[in-house]
């Protein structure tokens, strides 16, 4: 097993803009290792969901590259990085309902999930141990915002990636809903499932294994 | 199949919107498309049941017409018999007038046989079916009695005494109309020619030789009337080769349905081609919507379709996600289009018959656009996905382009091209004798680009006053600043209601403009031909029967070659003659018609007159002739003709005269009197220009009651906030009003101007018979006009009031909602 997961060499983000070009990120190099809770830290804007983004191979960055499982991705082609996304990555959004399929039951999405991989998933099994047994048979909108937020992350189980990758997952949960969130983190962390968080909660910050903290778009000092 | 995929067609049930509204785009896009194609195959059928309705219905199929030798009737018969085999057919023979003998005063009279004749005239006297049947006419000429036998004893004894047969006929003698009519003004002015009937073939064929010379022989096919252009083709090709034997043997062989084959052909492929472009924009109009359809559905996915791309789906299998929800309402709103096409045949096509094959090219037709509009389902969701997903969000190169490009300056550029069409359209040439006149779609089609470019140019001109709407401040009302901004916050769909707005109530327009014009112009040019609803010409001068009075006129007539003048009674002319009253006072002096020359003028039979007054058209002249009153003429012998112009049906006319035992003949009906094929071929399809008109007027309606139940929640929170400030209840109504009333107006004005214009410029063009007055002329439009101004303000009264019910039902949740 490789030590590092998903590493970054001089990665730039730019967009163009009516008003020019803006610099999202600028000459990030970052080593994300394969197992633990990674941390991308830092206030709004300063680029986390942006290099979040990157790192989960759904954007290209302007410049630099990125290696997951020490290969090169740079060159590979739109069909070949969704090919990886299928299998090796699991994104987990700062909105709890956009990652579910809202008119699917819970069991179901643990299905989906799995298939989107290639794999198939005991529902039941994993809503256990998600602490939301009994519930495979709701629809996700009878789910509390924690409750589908740890679904999500189970989603990311079901999917057996290589590595999950989660933006804000506690910036949109009250305090309760959100510890249910951290603890399912530190559980993915037990399982040895390597976790890339972008957050600026000090809670979710504590827990990390490997912290990086971004200010306007570079890594700082 | 993925579960998201394999859900997909269940997942359409949580918006029951979009479900209702890809159906109905799918059912107005297939309806519009099935109805064109069966529309055009039932053009056929319609003209094929004109010329029908014209012709005489037992000699529709390829029949004989010959002279033999009477001694060769009965071998005739027989080789007739023989030939044909089972085929129905009704022979008849008829001999040449001959003077005739019956014991009392000598006429002249034809014999003639034919199966069943006794069961098709009315019996005045007697009725046995074992003598000779005579008309009423010779037997008062020559004062026979019933069992009476002429010709010195040699023929068989008189049965009875029958009604002479005369126009208008029934259909059993229609094809012998020749032969049966009785004709007052033969070479005998002192009596007439009318048959004796004889009861058998063999006592036909042993009339002595005195009255037989030669035998006139006719063979009739009856059968049914064929309903569609492939059924009288056939029947014609069958006829013709049963009829080879004979024609080799030089016997005549009529084929009236050939011709009408050859028209209705070419009738269906005008309308074809005129329908064609209407249909096809109107197909790019559908395709649009279910192009945007698509687009709201994908907005209202994002999230999943999101969730899915992260997770590795590419843009072809989100295309396949949404063709999978989407696919379902839209093949079923596609069948329910063809259904509904099916059935709605008897209101917006001119027959019900259709050809065979119409349907199954329908049904193609259906499943072509349904496949379209699921490839623009999968190709709109595959690019968005693409455009949003995969490659950086810059907009939409292709969008902007087709956005820019001047369309209006493409269609303004084919209206012109087609105004050059229409100026130089060959209405009035015929392709061959009885053919129709060149019709060019290309023509056709000028005011239906008119309207197009004026929808375009509204359109655009929209999109930039909305554009540059951030300028107005009118906030002194506020009521108008709210509409002005809630306008231009949707440019995007307010110009799309706008374009289909303005080519709806211009199509309607248009097509109901030119579609009555051809109907009024066939009316008056069959009136003005024949001056009056029927006519019959006067062996003699004579006055108006009882029945007659109040309805009917008798007319004069002196013409030397082209020039005529009608000697009228100024005192009874408006009662018979067609169209619009003429005023007494101008009846009772010398007229000048139209283009005919001044001065004084000379006519056989009448005095020299010199008309000072004078009239544009007149009927039976119209626009070229002299009126004369018939106080003016001493002498009533000497005019040419004379005429009974009646209001009433022929059947009535002929009936009042001779129940008074007045000769006539050249009985003429308006409704006969011109052919009205090439009228008719315009009008069915402008008719359809119509009925499309009418599916756009409810796609318009439709997709402006679902811009505002989508913009719910947007209306909801800026009329809460705006009620809040202080906007009455009654101010947040009328903002409503204005801004969908100013987008109602706009639609309306535009629309019936650019029709007006482009039917007034095109109507007096769109002539198929310009040298028979008057000219065609748009009807009045003023129903229509008033009709569409309410209905445009019937939805506008709805959409506002779903608009402020939004305001007034919106939940707290829905307002804070971020």
């Amino acid at each position: 097993m490789a030590e590092h997961v998903l590493r970054l060499h001089g990665v730039g983000v730019e967009y163009r803009t009516p008003a020019g070009v803006v610099t999202a990120v600028s000459e990030v190099s970052l080593d994300v290792p394969a197992h633990g809770i990674t941390v991308l830290a830092g206030p709004s804007g300063s680029g986390k969901s942006t290099l979040l983004r990157v790192l989960s191979l759904v954007e290209r960055p302007t410049r630099g590259g990125v290696e997951l499982r020490g290969t090169g991705t740079a060159r590979l082609s739109s069909g070949a990085r969704r090919a990886l996304r299928r299998t090796e990555i699991a994104l987990v959004f700062q909105n709890p309902a956009d990652n579910l399929v809202a008119h699917l039951t819970v069991g179901d999405n643990l299905r989906a999930a799995a298939q989107a991989a290639g794999r198939t998933t005991t529902p039941d099994e994993l809503l256990d141990q998600l602490g939301l047994p009994g519930t495979a048979a709701w629809k996700v909108n009878a789910l509390s915002g924690g409750q589908q937020q740890r679904l999500a992350f189970g989603c990311a189980l079901a999917r057996g990636a290589s590595v999950v990758l989660a933006d804000e997952p506690t910036s949109q949960l009250d305090s309760r809903s959100a510890d249910l969130v951290l603890e399912t983190l530190a559980d993915l962390a037990r399982r040895a499932v390597p976790v890339v968080v972008a957050s600026h909660d000090p809670r979710l910050i504590a827990l990390a294994d490997t912290r990086y903290d971004l200010r306007n778009g570079a890594l700082a000092a | 199949m993925q579960i998201p995929w394999r859900a997909a067609p269940r997942a359409a049930l949580s918006s029951p919107l979009t479900l209702l509204v890809s159906l109905v785009t799918a059912l107005l896009l297939s309806f519009v498309v099935a109805a064109a194609v069966l529309h055009s195959g039932a053009s056929g059928s319609a003209a094929i049941a004109y010329h029908a309705d014209r012709l005489c219905a037992e000699s529709l199929r390829p029949n004989l017409e010959s002279k033999i030798r009477h001694a060769q009737v009965l071998s005739a018969l027989d080789d007739l018999k023989s030939t044909l085999g089972d085929q129905p057919m009704l022979p008849a023979f008829y001999t040449a007038e001959a003077r005739t003998d019956f014991g009392g005063r000598p006429t002249y009279a034809k014999f003639g046989y034919r199966p069943g004749a006794t069961d098709h005239l009315k019996v005045l006297e007697g009725g046995g079916k074992d003598g000779l049947w005579v008309p009423k006419s010779i037997a008062v000429t020559t004062d026979l009695q019933l069992g009476k036998r002429g010709m010195g004893g040699v023929l068989p004894p008189v049965t009875a005494v029958y009604e002479d047969v005369r126009d208008p006929l029934d259909p059993w003698w229609c094809s012998e109309r020749q032969y049966v009519v009785p004709n007052p003004i033969s070479a005998r002015l002192d009596s007439v020619t009318a048959v004796v009937w004889m009861p058998t073939a063999e006592s036909f064929a042993a009339l002595p030789p005195a009255v037989t010379a030669q035998a006139s022989v006719t063979v009739r096919f009856p059968g049914p009337v064929p309903q569609t252009v492939d059924e009288a083709d056939a029947l014609v090709s069958a006829g013709t080769a049963r009829l080879e034997k004979y024609r080799a043997q030089g016997v005549r062989v009529n084929s009236p349905l050939t011709l009408p084959v050859d028209n209705a052909r070419e009738t269906v492929g005008n309308v074809r081609s005129a329908i064609l472009p209407l249909a096809l924009i109107s197909l790019l109009i559908g395709l649009a919507g279910v192009a945007t359809v698509t687009a709201q559905w994908a907005q209202r996915r994002h999230a999943e379709l999101w969730l899915l791309w992260v997770r590795g789906s590419g843009p072809a299998a989100l295309g396949g996600r949404a063709l999978l929800e989407l696919g379902l309402p839209l093949v079923a709103g596609g069948a329910l289009g063809l259904v509904a096409a099916r059935l709605l045949l008897p209101v917006y096509a001119p027959s019900t018959a259709l050809p065979p094959g119409s349907a199954g090219n329908a049904v193609l037709a259906v499943l072509v656009v349904v496949a379209l509009s699921l490839v623009i389902v999968w190709s709109t969701t595959a690019l968005r996905a693409h455009r949003a997903f995969q490659k950086a969000a810059t907009g939409s190169r292709a969008r902007r382009v087709l956005t820019a490009l001047p369309w209006e300056l493409v269609t303004a550029g084919l209206a012109v091209w087609s105004w050059f069409r229409v100026r130089d359209s060959g209405f009035s040439a015929t392709t061959q004798i009885g053919g129709l006149p060149r019709i060019d779609a290309a023509a056709l089609a000028f005011p239906l680009l008119v309207v197009l470019t004026a929808a375009l140019l509204a359109a655009r001109l929209a999109r930039w006053a909305l554009k540059a709407s951030h300028r107005a401040a009118l906030w002194r009302r506020p009521a108008a600043q709210l509409a002005i901004r809630r306008l231009a916050a949707a440019a995007g769909p307010v110009t799309g209601v706008l374009l289909v707005g303005v080519l709806a109530i211009g199509t309607i327009a248009v097509g109901s403009g030119i579609a009555g014009s051809q109907q009024t112009a066939l009316a008056d040019k069959s009136g003005i031909y024949t001056g009056a609803e029927s006519t019959v010409r006067l062996v003699d001068k004579v006055e108006l029967p009882p029945e007659l009075r109040g309805n009917s006129t008798v007319v004069g007539m002196a013409q030397v070659e082209e020039n005529i003048a009608l000697v009228v009674d100024p005192d009874t002319f408006n009662d018979g003659a067609y169209g619009e009253d003429i005023d007494r006072a101008l009846l009772a002096q010398p007229l000048r018609i139209g283009d005919a020359p001044r001065g004084e003028v000379s006519m056989p039979g009448l005095p020299r007159f010199d008309p000072r007054a004078h009239l544009p058209s007149f009927p039976k002249l119209g626009t070229a002739g002299w009126v004369v009153p018939i106080d003016q003429v001493p002498d009533e012998d000497g005019v040419g003709s004379w005429y009974v112009w009646s209001a009433k049906p022929l059947g009535e006319l002929t009936t009042a005269l001779a129940a008074h035992d007045i000769r006539y003949r050249n009985s003429i009906e308006r409704t006969k009197a011109v052919s009205g094929l090439p009228f008719l071929t315009i009008q069915w399809t402008f008719g359809f220009v119509t009925a499309v008109g009418v599916v756009l007027a409810v796609v318009a309606a439709i997709a402006l009651l679902l811009a505002i139940e989508v913009r719910r929640r947007q209306n909801a929170v800026s009329g809460a906030f705006s009620t809040r400030m202080g906007l009455r209840p009654a101010a947040l109504l009328s903002s409503h009003l204005l801004e969908l009333g100013a987008l109602a107006v706009a639609a309306v004005v535009v629309g019936l101007a650019a029709s007006t214009a482009g039917s007034r410029i095109a109507v007096p063009r769109l002539d198929p018979a310009p040298r028979l007055a008057p000219g065609t002329e748009v009807p009045n439009m003023a129903p229509l006009f008033t009709a569409t101004v309410v209905g445009s303000a019937l939805v506008v009264l709805v959409a506002a009031w779903i608009a402020v019910r939004a305001v007034r039902t919106a939940r707290i949740g829905e307002l804070i909602r971020g």
